[in-house]
């Protein structure tokens, strides 16, 4: 490689200062300069480096990056699936919480309202039944106030006579005279009219 | 490529081998140990990628979970960095990421080939971005595109010189992000490479001298752990600035 020798010159003078310190590791070397430098070796690295670098394109573009992008795709997918499917549940298990306290409640007002109810009527019953044995009460009260007015007439008329009788017995034992019973009835009679009227006033 | 002492040069790691003499219209295009390593990077993670994701499970076992994390990573980038215009471009920036990633990470096993620390791929890499943002962004915006060089809100007598540095800027983007990731590698690798050298040399002195060795290799140990990171963070860096220049180009600031 030794007719390239005036291209290395040229590529040393061009290359950065910072070269310099490298370079300096030439002077135990039997050939001078940076193996970099050696411009002969530049098409082959430069044939290679785009074969192998479209090569490695190529596997990347068409083979890694799609495969390793699929999966962390179908990750991402997944997860966010799980999680709308456990959002999902937990409003489902929140509306059927909702449905059943919403039928306790009804249930609760249901049975209330029954109770109401069930106590109105025993009530009316209970009311009812009360009126019927007051109403047998009045009536017997009734009846009975008629038969004792009945009997207390029945006995101040007995009392007539009974008064008459015992004024004749009284008469005919006191005095001897005989009287007729409707005389002595009439006597009786007037004055048990005078003993009223004085009982009256 | 050995001095007297038998030790490497700390930038021989970086030379290319041809594994398989090819030549293509009067090109040297032979198959080397940096394409041997690109094939090794972009095949070992399209196996990774695709075995781990073969169940496809709802729940992902260890190797799933790492790579949807690559996979949520470089898609939360592109999502924070460029919205969802970017969406066309993820499978490009994915690609990119795990390249990178990937060829960083194998870089650091021994005896193996770093091909980061190659200017050219580094630089084709980063011209590809640059040349492709600004294709999309002539495309969506037209001439109007040109509007990004004027800084909004600038006193008038500044605006031709910002134009001037706003264009500097724009043309160094290729340059700055291919040289970030290959300096960094060549860096490190080459940092590694001369602490292990010295304890192998220290150690080849025998006897008590040998103990000394052991301050190179501690100081290796850390320095490699140090590189996993820088291996990582400069394919997140190279990708994320990706990520802002087609920001730039969909949306104009």
């Amino acid at each position: 490689m030794t007719e390239n020798r005036r291209y290395r010159l040229t590529a040393i003078a061009v290359t950065l200062p910072t070269l310099m310190s490298a370079t300096a590791f030439e002077a135990g070397a039997s050939e001078p300069g940076l193996p970099q430098l050696d411009i002969a070796t530049w098409p082959s690295q430069l044939f290679w480096l785009v074969v192998l670098f479209g090569v490695g394109y190529l596997v990347m573009a068409k083979m890694v990056t799609p495969r390793i992008g699929a999966v962390l795709e179908k990750r991402r997918q997944t997860l966010d699936g799980d999680l709308e499917k456990a959002r999902t549940a937990s409003s489902d298990a929140a509306k059927t919480r909702a449905e059943y306290e919403s039928d306790l409640e009804k249930a609760r007002n249901n049975a209330a309202e029954f109770a109401k109810q069930a106590a109105m009527e025993a009530t009316k019953k209970a009311e009812a039944a009360d009126a019927k044995v007051a109403r047998k009460l009045a009536d017997k009260v009734a009846s009975a106030e008629a038969a004792l007015a009945k009997a207390k007439t029945e006995a101040l008329a007995n009392l007539n006579d009974v008064a008459a009788e015992a004024a004749i017995d009284a008469v005919a034992a006191l005095a001897g005279i005989k009287t007729t019973s409707s005389q002595a009835s009439k006597t009786a009679s007037s004055i048990a009219t005078k003993l009223a009227k004085q009982g009256a006033n | 490529m050995s001095n007297s002492e038998g030790m490497h040069s700390p930038v021989a790691q970086f030379e290319i081998k041809p594994l398989v003499e090819l030549s293509l219209g009067g090109y040297d295009v032979s198959f080397t140990n940096s394409s041997l390593f690109m094939l090794l990077a972009i095949g070992v993670s399209s196996i990774f990628l695709i075995s781990a994701m073969r169940r496809a499970d709802m729940v992902p076992g260890r190797m799933q979970g790492m790579a949807e994390m690559i996979y949520e990573f470089v898609a939360e980038m592109v999502r924070s960095n460029v919205g969802s215009e970017g969406r066309p471009y993820f499978p490009f920036i994915f690609t990119l990421f795990v390249f990178l990633l990937f060829g960083n990470m194998l870089g650091l096993i021994p005896y193996s080939y770093t091909f980061t620390s190659q200017i050219i791929v580094t630089f084709a890499m980063a011209a590809f971005v640059f040349v492709g943002v600004t294709i999309i962004a002539l495309y969506k915006h037209g001439l109007h595109f040109f509007s990004f060089f004027v800084p909004a809100g600038a006193p008038k007598v500044l605006i031709p010189f910002l134009i001037v540095i706003e264009v500097i800027s724009y043309f160094v983007r290729p340059v700055s992000l291919s040289v970030r990731l290959f300096a960094n590698m060549l860096a490190g690798h080459t940092m590694l490479k001369v602490f292990a050298g010295l304890a192998v040399m220290i150690s080849g002195a025998g006897g008590l001298a040998m103990a000394g060795s052991l301050l190179p290799f501690v100081a290796l140990i850390g320095l490699t752990g140090l590189e996993v990171l820088v291996a990582a963070l400069q394919a997140y860096v190279f990708t994320i600035l990706t990520c802002m220049y087609l920001n730039d180009a969909l949306h104009l600031h």
